[in-house]
């Protein structure tokens, strides 16, 4: 049962022994603020099974994460956000009275022969009973025979349609695995959509149809640059500049050329590096066009404020998985920060704490989570999961079926209680925070025309 | 003149073979039975992987260590059979078995392009050369951005561009042992790595090797007898790539994808370590640089902070102190227990000289 029972005093009996109140208390202890409204429901479920403490024996729960290599940065919020889940939840009893113990391994650089041997040895030599990552980008979804063999839970962000195709063609063989955020192919749709949306709202006025799409080279900046081009006709844009940027990159000379030839109403940079980003703002702003300038992620981190200063004003970006801010994502953010330093970014913390909270409580649901071969438990674990709708930190999650990914709003549904919001964001002052401008209703500030812009 | 095809007992020590083969068989034996004692993927992926890198290194060795090319195209050969391998399962629909052939020819060809164009050379300008070939096919890969064909809704680029070629199916051990399919992987890099080996010790211990010790111990000399250094090392360029290729093929059916990642310089360098901690040139080196490697690696995984700095002090000692590698040291000490034991053997005199006239 996923609702709580609402109870404010508690009976003698259970004054005695375990009560909601205490795991409540417990979590106000552990700073667990926001968390009690998934935490609530945890500590409801395991009062109900008798649960005292989370004494009972750890369950191993595994983080296949890059802790080295180029995405070092991101493993380790990854990993601070299990780590964090796991304590908030045995604040909570655990899972039916046995703690959460997190485990990691190194996925390094990404490839497959990292990822496949560090989702193996979870398995075989920890006995996982669950993996939540962040995300993976190279093993196209190879892994999940090996996750499939064993039938553990395995959640993860790979923001990967291929996904879809390989458990949408095969529920049965990989009912265990789910991605909890929105395909990278939503972020094509959903930058058209935006920008679609600016228009019809009269914030903005498109000189012209052209967007012009300059990539990098990685395997995340291509695919959204692909996702943008493939479907800009059906959004009524024309694509006047594809243009793939060997990376790093900080001389713009010849692609600002370019764009300054044949001005486009949008300048759509997937490539992903901060200091790279703002190399292109610092050389775009002495001779603009009269364009929108959205980039994919480094906005998002503090480097890119920091080197391209005034000069990222203006800057549109956007994330189908972060935290938000709102009530939820603000007190998660404002503790993680105070947990791991000024310097930690729970905006990729946060992928790895919601899943393993809806973890938790699936398998608290179910009687238990499972081990590796326990398939019947993983299967009804994964059965609540299936249906589940989960408000956390990164908003709703809810899968699509049989594929087991998340659906982002607005790009796939209307209704913000039925979807991950795919959020844009503003650089307003780059001495602050960026601007959440969309999706209502989560935005927290409205789009401003960029300084270099003809109103 | 030196010939390819000639009987390995006319140019090989009876001695050393028996040593290879007392070295080797057991080996062998232990690796075959693994398998029945432990139930651990991981473990046997571990040496899965073990047998590849292995491959890769016993076939580089005779590049960098024998032939005295200092070649950095090896994984370029190495991604090269796996992409074959790949292409042609997911665009011809061939059983990956039937691809594994072709991708070793095929890297053979492209050996032989590579090494027309780079052989001419000299020491750092091979390097350069070939490493700027492999970061030409990286960049390649990764920048192909084109639409090839249409999977539902998305568009999927020739070489999988920056994701990696998937889908193209594996070798069907899953549909024979279940969940045991990693038994199957296990044996075929077992006698890949096998094969690779005898392939190498043949060279070392044959014509090919004495050809190239006298071209490295006196090129004048070697040169005015008729030793062609430009096509001994084309030959033995050639020769290294089809295994290099079949290990590539293997890789891609075992992990399911290929990408462009197998061209990383830090897995290069990692190889390239294990050659120098176990001993460039020896015919056992290669192979035991990489145990060493993977069990470090594997000891270094619960420290992961640790773990570069563990791998490069490892390194810097062997470049330190034992530059010869594990054999190399393992044959200096041996040769000083010996001298230590028989010291009348050492200093025995050889056969009186005749007398200066």
């Amino acid at each position: 049962m996923l609702f709580r029972k609402s109870s404010t005093t508690p009976t003698p009996a259970e004054e005695k022994g375990p009560n909601r109140r205490n795991f409540l208390k417990g979590l106000s202890l552990a700073g667990v603020g926001t968390a009690a409204l998934s935490g609530g429901l945890l500590a409801d479920i395991n009062l109900k099974a008798g649960v005292k403490a989370a004494e009972g024996e750890p369950i191993p729960v595994g983080g296949a994460v890059p802790i080295t290599g180029w995405a070092a940065a991101d493993g380790i919020e990854f990993q601070r956000g299990l780590e964090m889940a796991c304590e908030d939840i045995n604040a909570m009893g655990g899972i039916l009275g046995r703690q959460l113990k997190p485990v990691f391994e190194d996925t390094k650089e990404q490839g497959a022969d990292n990822i496949i041997p560090a989702i193996q040895r979870l398995i075989d030599r920890h006995k996982v009973h669950a993996i939540i990552n962040g995300y993976n980008t190279g093993a196209v979804t190879a892994e999940y025979d090996t996750v499939a063999d064993s039938g553990v839970i395995y959640m993860h962000h790979n923001t990967d349609i291929v996904h879809h195709d390989t458990v949408g063609k095969n529920p049965d063989r990989y009912f265990s695995i789910f991605m909890n955020d929105p395909a990278e192919y939503w972020y094509g749709k959903g930058l058209l959509k935006f920008l679609n949306g600016l228009g019809d709202t009269g914030q903005w006025k498109r000189p012209n149809n052209k967007i012009a799409i300059v990539t990098g080279s990685q395997n995340y900046s291509v695919v959204i640059a692909n996702a943008i081009r493939d479907n800009a006709k059906e959004f009524g844009w024309d694509v006047s500049l594809y243009e793939t940027v060997v990376v790093p990159i900080s001389e713009w000379g010849p692609t600002l050329q370019k764009l300054r030839n044949d001005p486009p109403a949008c300048i759509a940079v997937t490539h992903w590096v901060p200091q790279d980003l703002a190399q292109f703002c610092i050389q775009f702003k002495p001779n603009p066009t009269n364009s929108l300038v959205y980039m994919q992620y480094g906005p998002s981190l503090a480097a890119f404020r920091e080197i391209g200063k005034e000069n990222t004003n203006g800057v549109l970006y956007s994330t189908v998985v972060a935290s938000l801010q709102d009530e939820i994502g603000t007190e998660f953010n404002n503790r993680y920060k105070k947990k791991f330093g000024a310097s930690a970014s729970p905006l990729a913390g946060a992928q790895a704490y919601d899943p393993t909270f809806m973890w938790a409580i699936a398998s608290a649901v179910s009687g238990g989570s499972g081990g590796p071969g326990e398939l019947d438990q993983n299967k009804k674990v994964s059965n609540v999961l299936r249906r589940m709708i989960y408000r956390g930190t990164l908003g709703t999650t809810k899968y699509f079926l049989p594929e087991q990914a998340a659906i982002p709003y607005p790009d796939a549904t209307k209704d913000p209680s039925l979807g991950m919001p795919h959020q844009y964001l503003q650089i307003q002052d780059f001495t602050k925070e960026p601007a959440l401008i969309a999706p209502a209703p989560y935005e927290t500030s409205s789009f401003q025309m960029p300084p270099w812009m003809k109103a | 003149m030196l010939s390819l095809f000639k009987p390995l007992s006319q140019s090989v020590r009876p001695s050393t073979v028996r040593f290879d083969l007392s070295v080797g068989l057991p080996v062998l034996v232990l690796f075959a039975v693994i398998p029945v004692f432990t139930p651990s993927n991981y473990f046997l992926g571990q040496l899965i992987l073990f047998f590849l890198w292995g491959t890769v290194v016993t076939q580089w060795n005779l590049v960098f260590g024998v032939g005295g090319i200092f070649s950095l195209a090896q994984m370029a050969l190495f991604a090269f059979g796996g992409f074959v391998t790949g292409i042609m399962g997911l665009y011809l629909g061939w059983s990956l078995w039937a691809a594994l052939p072709i991708a070793g020819i095929g890297s053979v060809l492209f050996s032989l392009l590579i090494g027309l164009a780079c052989l001419r050379l000299r020491g750092p300008y091979v390097a350069l050369l070939t490493l700027a070939i492999a970061q030409v096919m990286y960049l390649l890969i990764i920048t192909d951005t084109d639409c090839f064909y249409m999977e539902g809704v998305t568009c999927r680029n020739f070489t999988g561009g920056t994701r990696g070629l998937a889908k193209y199916g594996d070798f069907g051990f899953r549909d024979i042992l279940g969940a045991k399919w990693a038994v199957g992987h296990y044996y075929m890099g077992l006698v890949m790595l096998a094969l690779s080996t005898v392939m190498s010790i043949s060279i070392i211990r044959g014509p090919l090797g004495l050809a190239f010790r006298a071209l490295r111990d006196n090129p004048a000399y070697a040169v005015s007898r008729g030793l062609d250094r430009f096509k001994y090392q084309l030959i033995v360029f050639a020769m290294s790539a089809f295994f290099t290729g079949v290990a590539g093929g293997v890789y891609a059916g075992h992990f399911k994808v290929i990408g462009a990642n197998v061209l990383y310089l830090s897995l290069l360098l990692f190889l390239l370590a294990m050659m120098i901690v176990g001993g460039i040139g020896r015919v056992w080196g290669p192979i035991l640089g990489a145990a060493a490697l993977m069990i470090a690696d594997e000891g270094l995984k619960d420290y992961v902070e640790w773990r570069n700095i563990g791998l490069g002090l490892i390194i810097a000692l062997f470049a330190m102190l034992w530059p010869q590698g594990i054999v190399g040291a393992v044959e200096a000490g041996w040769a000083r227990l010996r001298q230590r034991l028989h010291p009348e053997k050492i200093a025995e005199p050889g056969p009186a000289r005749a007398p200066r006239p």
